[in-house]
């Protein structure tokens, strides 16, 4: 059965021209970096988070002031409650249940679910942001480095001015002027965030161009073509896998950090919205501001791990 | 020889730096004209809800904006009222806008300053350290500690602050008194947790390149030249390597400032309530009054434009390398 | 012999890595006598440069440890001195030039502030009288215009210049011994015969104790008194360099010998030893050198050879002697 798979995986890896062998040396090397395995771990268990757990979870949106303000499983808060009858404060022990697992917020939402979607949101901003920015930033990055001349100079110099804005800054400028929408977000971060990228692209297609293998593939015969598709690209891969990982993090803060200041989509519940919630009651519902700020931690320092670990993987001098 | 081309380099760069600034001015043009609404729309649309006459604030809007004007004739006004100091009026609050910057930029300034020493010195001291003892288990301590420094958000490191410190402990319940001198020890006080938050994140990142720029440097033959000399140790990595990093080190952080350190201080000042330009655009964000918001992401730019011309010009300036070639 | 001024004893320098154990200075005798210029000769990866690296304790301390063996100098015992003891020598009584001197000069300070720097740690003068010592090394070198080039960086030097500045580091000084690493390898040819008249010079006028690196053999004739030949991390042969030259015992320094291409021989392939040296993790056993020797005997693979003494001056490891 495991064979079976095996050979599945081989034939769609020749189909795709993967080199297989090369992809395994990377992978030995990034076992071995044990903080790597383990944000890639994580990375994967918040994966699967986000698309199998809103089945299992109750609605997030779902508003119950019965119970609301309840502390994660483990937690007794006190509350006081108003009577209108006797009008008179009682204090009562508000234990966490297994109901919530993580408590409620002060609309009595379930706090579990808000984070699992919040998860599904955090992940589909990273993804698609990220390979927005990727690609426009390669595009750039390569074109630039091929074509020379003033399409070089142009591009670069317009790189070196998207790069003076304050990332944040832009970013908020944009989702102010076009509206708070997931779209808008997704779209705005991309469209901002490239520039990193063509710089580093740019830079490693140049020295890549020049670099003794290159030419000696050259006067070996080799065709530009060849040339292309056989030594510049997979160095470039690694490097654009690498880049990606990184900015990852990046991102999600993005847009949580736009949802922490109102300009997020409302109609989600990103972590940074539960957050900005959270930051107003932490005299009575600490939990709101706690979760979704260590599970934002957490996902970023899962992408840094792993971001490192591959980059020290793929760096032939760096000794593993 | 070196002097005059000192010179003529700091010219170069001044120049490119203005064309940069105009791409800054027109890029942020583009972005405002392009937008869906009208500017002055959504303003505006509050205006309806309470139920003032729209009509007639419109009318005046558009007149002194000149808004109905053909584009390129509002950008060559846009352009001319920048120069003259004329940065438009906010809504809200009706006052110029250039007059709510004059008096809140010193906030967000004395909030960076006082993040960038408090990280730059313990960032560089524990990077050195990090570096020289590689492989020892405080390394990796330090190591692990910059990875969480740089991956915990910062506003929520503001929040947990807040949160253990002013609700459970009660401690730094200061918040900024703007009656106050700025280094009054009251605002001093209410500080320590708005540079901590700030700074952290700063931290972290100098704790990673320092001690990266020391290894780079650590390994060189120089550093076994000048142990055979017979030289103390600390002389060793204090003068020989140290300032070999140092190089590298400083282009980095400088060019770092501008993505995250401006978008740091934004969220750092909304979360304590202290009166700098983050916090007036963020409040500017919900009266929907766009001069401010386009003004102090304008002012952001500038002040990166500034800080990498500073850079590269005391980076040329202090590399021998470059400058006697 | 008291003219010895060091004694090198049984040195055993390894380095503990994650792949193994490198033992690039596997027990090394030689002695150094006052005046004479003994030359450390054999190709790259014998362990001559870290020989001389464990005499100053240079070598880089988490891996590499001596792990046995004495260095007797002035009375020390240098492979377990304090290192404050040992900074007071370095640089001052016994001094080491490097290769490559591109990377081995700071490249953010002067060259003023890099020779100065040494001879105020260790002599008594104030700052002019460092700086006028400074210049005149600088011009004892053969460097042109000194007073300029005090104030000139690495990067503005030409290699020679660089090497010369080296040597005039390690002079500044006046230290009893000077140790050469290798300091014609990294030069082109006209250089290469500047530097090695700096240190003919340096041997007859100033009676300087030379320890020189090398694996040229062309150099060892010219400016050797004695040498001694390692290989895989041991000597095998210690003599007079006319010796070496004339009557090599060793198979590997006769191998070296006629590796030396001789302008006279028109035509015939150039001769080399089959082979490669060897992985310093994985030393062959018994002889190191004897999956490459022509005469090699079933004991060389099972025995390391005992030290044979050919004459007062000449010393040998190999079983052919025995």
């Amino acid at each position: 059965m495991i064979k079976r798979l095996r050979d599945i995986i081989k034939r769609v890896s020749q189909h795709l021209r993967l080199n297989t062998r090369l992809i395994n040396y990377y992978w030995q090397r990034t076992r071995r970096n044990k903080l790597a395995v383990s944000g890639l771990a994580f990375i994967i268990f918040l994966v699967a988070l986000a698309i199998i757990g809103p089945f299992f979870t109750l609605d997030p949106t779902e508003a119950n002031f019965e119970e609301k303000n309840i502390p994660p499983i483990g937690f007794v808060t006190e509350q006081s409650i108003y009577s209108i009858e006797t009008d008179e404060f009682t204090t009562k022990e508000v234990p966490g249940t297994w109901k919530h697992p993580l408590g409620t917020d002060s609309k009595g939402r379930d706090m579990m679910a808000m984070i699992v979607s919040g998860a599904r949101v955090s992940l589909q901003v990273g993804l698609i942001a990220t390979g927005i920015a990727i690609i426009l930033g390669t595009i750039i990055g390569v074109l630039s480095a091929y074509l020379g001349g003033w399409v070089d100079n142009a591009l670069m110099r317009f790189t070196d001015i998207m790069m003076t804005f304050p990332f944040f800054l832009l970013l908020v400028l944009i989702i102010f002027i076009f509206g708070p929408s997931l779209a808008f977000i997704v779209l705005a971060i991309g469209l901002t965030g490239w520039t990193g990228t063509a710089r580093l692209i740019r830079s490693e297609s140049l020295s890549l161009r020049t670099r003794e293998f290159v030419v000696a593939a050259k006067a070996l015969g080799a065709s530009d073509n060849r040339v292309i598709f056989r030594h510049l690209i997979p160095n470039v891969i690694s490097l654009i896998i690498v880049i990606a990982t990184l900015s990852i993090p990046g991102v999600i803060l993005a847009e949580a950090a736009l949802s922490f200041i109102g300009l997020g989509d409302p109609t989600v519940s990103s972590w940074g919205i539960i957050l900005e919630a959270g930051q107003h009651s932490l005299n009575t519902a600490w939990w709101v501001a706690v979760e979704p700020g260590i599970m934002l931690f957490l996902t970023v320092l899962a992408f840094n791990f792993l971001g490192d670990g591959l980059r020290d993987a793929f760096d032939p001098k760096s000794n593993i | 020889m070196g002097k005059s081309w000192l010179r003529n380099y700091t010219i170069k760069r001044l120049i490119y730096a203005v064309i940069i600034a105009w791409g800054i001015l027109t890029i942020t043009f583009v972005l405002v004209r392009v937008g869906p609404s009208s500017p002055a729309d959504k303003y505006l649309a509050n205006l309806a809800a309470r139920g003032q006459d729209v009509a007639q604030v419109r009318a005046a809007i558009e007149a002194r904006y000149g808004l109905d004007k053909p584009i390129y004739e509002q950008y060559i006004d846009y352009m001319g009222n920048l120069f003259q100091g004329n940065w438009g009026w906010s809504f809200s609050t009706s006052m110029p806008v250039i007059k709510l910057i004059k008096t809140h930029w010193i906030y967000s300034f004395q909030l960076i300053l006082l993040s960038s020493l408090f990280a730059a010195l313990l960032g560089i001291l524990i990077g050195i350290y990090s570096a020289v003892k590689q492989y020892t288990k405080t390394d990796y301590a330090f190591t692990f500690f910059s990875f969480v420094g740089i991956s915990i958000p910062n506003f929520w490191l503001g929040v947990m602050l807040i949160l253990i410190f002013s609700v459970k402990l009660g401690l730094f319940k200061t918040y900024y008194d703007t009656t106050l001198p700025l280094f009054s020890l009251d605002n001093l006080k209410a500080l320590v947790l708005p540079v901590i938050t700030l700074g952290t994140g700063m931290l972290a990142g100098y704790v990673r390149y320092t001690r990266s720029a020391m290894l780079d440097n650590l390994r060189k033959a120089f550093v076994t030249t000048a142990r055979a000399k017979g030289l103390p140790e600390r002389t060793v990595i204090g003068k020989h390597v140290f300032r070999n990093a140092l190089l590298p080190l400083i282009t980095i952080i400088m060019f770092d400032l501008g993505s995250i350190v401006f978008g740091g201080a934004y969220l750092t000042e909304i979360i304590f309530g202290i009166p700098g330009l983050g916090q007036i655009s963020f409040n500017a964000i919900f009266a929907n009054d766009y001069p401010v918001v386009v003004a102090v992401t304008i002012i952001g730019t500038f002040m990166v434009l500034l800080v990498n011309l500073l850079t590269d010009i005391t980076y040329t300036y202090l590399d021998p390398r470059i400058r006697y070639d | 012999m008291d003219n010895e001024i060091l004694k090198v004893k049984n040195l055993k320098t390894y380095f503990f890595t994650r792949h193994g154990i490198v033992k690039a200075v596997d027990g090394v005798d030689f002695d150094l006598r006052h005046g004479e210029c003994l030359c450390l000769v054999g190709e790259s990866g014998c362990g001559k440069t870290v020989t001389a690296l464990s005499i100053l304790r240079l070598f880089d301390s988490p891996p590499g440890k001596i792990v046995d063996g004495q260095i007797s100098y002035d009375g020390l015992n240098l492979t377990t001195c304090s290192s404050e003891q040992l900074r007071q020598i370095r640089g001052k009584d016994i001094a080491i030039v490097f290769q490559e001197a591109q990377s081995a000069l700071n490249p953010v300070l002067t060259i003023g502030d890099q020779i100065i720097e040494q001879i105020k740690l260790h002599l008594p003068v104030d700052y002019a009288r460092a700086r006028d010592r400074a210049k005149t090394l600088l011009g004892e070198m053969g460097i042109p215009s000194a007073e300029s080039v005090m104030s000139y960086y690495p990067h503005q030097l030409s290699g020679g210049m660089k090497q010369r500045v080296l040597i005039a580091m390690g002079l500044s000084c006046d230290p009893q011994i000077l140790i050469a690493d290798e300091p014609t390898t990294a030069v082109d040819v006209t250089i290469k015969a500047q530097i090695l008249d700096i240190f003919l010079e340096l041997k007859t006028s100033r009676q300087m104790s030379i320890i020189f690196i090398t694996h040229d053999l062309a150099v060892v004739a010219e400016i050797g008194d004695r040498a001694v030949v390692m290989y895989g991390g041991k000597d095998v042969e210690t003599a007079p360099v006319s010796e070496i030259i004339g009557n090599p015992k060793h198979p590997y320094t006769s191998g070296l010998i006629e590796c030396l291409p001789d302008i006279s021989k028109s035509t015939g392939k150039l001769a080399s030893i089959p082979g490669t040296t060897p992985n310093p993790i994985k030393i062959p056993p018994g002889c190191a050198f004897h999956p490459r020797c022509p005469k090699a005997m079933e004991i060389c693979s099972q025995q390391e050879p005992p030290e044979t003494t050919i004459s007062k001056e000449h010393k040998v490891n190999c079983h052919l002697y025995t």
